[in-house]
C-alpha cells in the first residue's frame, strides 16, 4: 500500500467512526446498567449479557443461528461448486437452459415464494423444523453463476491432464477444480453464510417454536415484547443487538477483502 | 453412456433445490391467489379473480402500492447519487479511503434486525439520541416514529444508511475499471472537474448505474425488516409497505388466496420494472465495445 497523508487517514477514521456512531454507541449502552442508563450516568455491567443469555434464551438462538447459517452455507456451496463445474466444463443437452434457469433465479423476487413455501412445508411436517428453516435456503444463483464465471478461467488443459491419467469427473472436481477456486469459494461461502445469518422474514413465518428461534427473530421478539415507549430496557435489548451483530462484525473484520472482492466481481465483469 | 449423464448429477441437487423452491411456487402462487383458502378449511373453492378484484378495491393495496413507490422513488435515486459522490473520492487504494470504505460498508452486512432496532432507540421519542441532540440546541421533543410523515422518512434514511456502503463499493470497482487515459485526454483538453465527471465518469459507469438502479428498486419494493421492527406500517399505514401488506394478509390474517393474488402483483410489478428499465436505459448502458 501506498503511502498516506496521516491528516487523511485521521480525517477518514474520525468519519468513519461518526458514520457508525448509532452502532458504536448501542454496544456501549449494552454494557450500563438500567439505573445509569436512565439517570445519564456510567457505570459497566456484564449483567445486560448475562440476562440476554440466560433468562431470554440468546445462548440457545446464537446456537441455532450457526447451526442453520453453517448448514445452509455447507448444502448451498456444494450445490453451486458441483453445479457450477458441469456448467463450465461439459456441454451437455439443456445445459445452456438450465444455466439460465439458473441466472433467471437473480431476478426473481423471493416474496412470491414465501406463501407457497410455507404451504408445502407444513404438508410434509416441517414447518418448526430445522430442516424447514434450512432447505428453502440452500439454492443460490448468484454462487453458481459467480463459481462458473471463476472455473471457466481455469485452464482445461489441467483437467485433460488428469483424465489422461484416469481420473472421474468427481476426482477432477475434487483435486484440481475445488483447490484451485478456493478463494472464489471461501467468498461465495462467506457471502451465503451472512446472508442466512441476517435473514429474517423467512425465520419468521416458518418458525413458531422458541427454541427454534434464529437471533434475528429472538431479537425483533425481545424488542417487541414491550413495545411502548420508556417501558423497553434498552440496555438488555442493545446486548442482545450486539450478540446478533458481532459474529459477522468479527468476520467481517477477519475477510473484508474476500468478502468485497467476491461482490464486486460479480456486479462489474 | 454413464459419461453422458455426468453433468446432469452435478447440476442436479441445485437444480432440484431451484425447482422446488423457486419455480414451483411461482406457479402454485398463481393457482393458490384464485382460490379461497384460511389455511384450516378443509377444501379451497375456485373463485375467479375475487381476490384480484377484492384487492384493487381495497383502500389497503392502493395504500401500501403509493407509499412502497414513495419509499423507492426518495431513496433510490439518493442512494445511488450519495454513493457515486462518495465512491469518486475513495477509489484509490490508499490507507485514509480503504479506511473509510470499510466503515461505510459495515451497514450492509450487519443485520437488518439490529440496525433497525438500534435506530429505533435513536429515534424514540424519550431516550433517543436524536432527540438528546436536539434538546442540546433547544429543539423541543420530535415524535420521529409516531409521526406519518417523518416515520418514513427514518426509514428512508435507515435504509439509506444500511445499503450505502454497498452502491459505494459496486461504484468504486466500476470506476477503477474505468481507463486513466481517458481522465488525461479529457483533462488536456482543458475539461475542469465537473465538466470531466459529467462528460468521462457519468456515461462510463451507466452500466454499474444501470445494475444498481436495478437491484435496489426491486429491493425498495420488496422492504421488510425495517418496517416489521419499527413501525409495523404505522402510523395509521403510512409505512406501510408491499411486503408487510403481504406478511399481514397471508400470515397474520392467514387468507391465503388474497395473500397469493397480493404477491403475484407484487411479481408481475417487478418483472415489468425490470423489462421496462431495459427498454428505456438498455440502449445508453453498452459503451464499451
Amino acid at each position: 500500500m501506498k503511502r498516506d497523508n496521516p491528516f487523511l487517514v485521521g480525517l477518514a477514521a474520525i468519519a468513519g467512526l461518526l458514520f457508525l456512531s448509532p452502532v458504536l454507541y448501542s454496544i456501549w449502552i449494552s454494557f450500563q446498567t438500567a439505573d445509569a442508563y436512565y439517570t445519564g450516568g456510567t457505570a459497566f455491567t456484564l449483567d445486560n449479557y448475562g440476562r440476554a443469555i440466560g433468562q431470554y434464551d440468546f445462548a440457545r438462538y446464537l446456537l441455532n443461528s450457526l447451526f442453520v447459517s453453517g448448514m445452509v452455507t455447507l448444502l448451498g456451496i456444494s450445490f453451486a461448486t458441483m453445479a457450477a463445474y458441469a456448467f463450465a466444463r461439459f456441454s451437455f443437452r439443456g445445459g445452456n437452459l438450465l444455466f439460465g434457469a439458473t441466472i433467471a433465479t437473480l431476478m426473481i423476487p423471493s416474496h412470491i415464494s414465501l406463501i407457497p413455501n410455507y404451504l408445502s412445508l407444513a404438508k410434509v411436517g416441517l414447518l418448526d423444523t430445522y430442516a424447514g428453516l434450512i432447505l428453502p435456503a440452500i439454492s443460490n444463483g448468484f454462487a453458481a453463476f459467480f463459481l462458473r464465471q471463476y472455473i471457466r478461467g481455469i485452464p482445461k488443459s489441467l483437467d485433460e491432464a488428469a483424465y489422461m491419467d484416469g481420473a472421474r469427473p468427481l476426482t477432477v472436481l475434487w483435486r484440481i477444480i475445488v483447490p484451485l477456486s478456493r478463494p472464489a469459494i471461501a467468498s461465495m461461502a462467506l457471502y451465503i453464510f451472512m446472508t442466512e445469518w441476517n435473514s429474517y422474514i423467512w425465520p419468521l413465518v416458518a418458525v413458531g417454536d422458541k427454541d427454534l428461534y434464529t437471533l434475528q427473530v429472538g431479537l425483533a421478539r425481545l424488542y417487541r415484547i414491550n413495545p411502548g415507549e420508556g417501558l423497553v430496557d434498552w440496555p438488555l435489548v442493545m446486548a442482545a443487538s450486539t450478540i446478533t451483530i458481532l459474529p459477522v462484525l468479527l468476520g467481517f473484520l477477519l475477510v473484508e477483502r474476500h468478502l468485497v472482492r467476491g461482490i464486486t466481481m460479480g456486479a462489474v465483469k | 453412456m454413464l459419461r453422458k449423464l455426468t453433468p446432469y448429477f452435478f447440476v442436479a441437487p441445485l437444480m432440484i433445490s431451484i425447482a422446488v423452491f423457486t419455480y414451483i411456487p411461482i406457479l402454485s402462487s398463481l393457482n393458490l391467489s384464485v382460490r379461497e383458502w384460511n389455511f384450516l378449511s378443509p377444501d379451497m373453492p375456485f373463485v375467479g379473480l375475487r381476490n384480484y378484484e377484492q384487492l384493487l378495491a381495497s383502500h389497503d393495496f392502493w395504500n401500501s402500492l403509493w407509499v412502497t413507490t414513495v419509499f423507492a422513488v426518495l431513496s433510490v435515486p439518493l442512494r445511488l447519487g450519495l454513493a457515486l459522490v462518495i465512491a469518486s473520492y475513495l477509489t484509490r487504494e490508499t490507507l485514509h479511503s480503504r479506511l473509510l470504505r470499510g466503515a461505510l460498508f459495515l451497514p450492509s452486512v450487519t443485520s437488518a434486525v439490529s440496525i433497525a432496532v438500534v435506530f429505533s432507540w435513536i429515534f424514540s421519542t424519550d431516550y433517543g439520541m436524536v432527540n438528546a441532540l436536539f434538546a442540546a440546541v433547544g429543539i423541543g421533543k420530535v415524535h420521529w416514529l409516531q409521526d406519518p410523515f417523518l416515520a418514513l422518512w427514518v426509514l428512508i434514511f435507515v435504509n439509506t444508511w444500511k445499503q450505502l456502503g454497498y452502491d459505494i463499493v459496486i461504484y468504486i470497482a466500476g470506476l477503477q475499471a474505468i481507463p486513466g487515459e481517458l481522465y488525461d485526454a479529457a483533462s488536456v483538453d482543458g475539461g475542469r472537474r465537473l465538466h470531466v465527471f459529467r462528460r468521462v465518469t457519468l456515461p462510463l459507469v451507466m452500466p454499474t448505474t444501470y445494475f444498481l438502479l436495478v437491484i435496489s428498486v426491486i429491493e425498495a419494493f420488496q422492504v421488510f425488516t425495517i418496517v416489521n421492527v419499527m413501525t409495523r406500517g404505522g402510523p395509521a399505514g403510512a409505512t406501510d409497505m408491499l411486503v408487510n401488506q403481504l406478511y399481514e394478509i397471508g400470515f397474520v390474517l392467514f387468507d391465503i388466496g388474497r395473500g397469493s393474488a397480493l404477491a403475484v402483483i407484487l411479481f408481475v410489478l417487478l418483472v415489468a420494472l425490470a423489462i421496462l428499465k431495459s427498454r428505456i436505459i438498455g440502449r445508453k448502458v453498452h459503451y464499451e465495445a
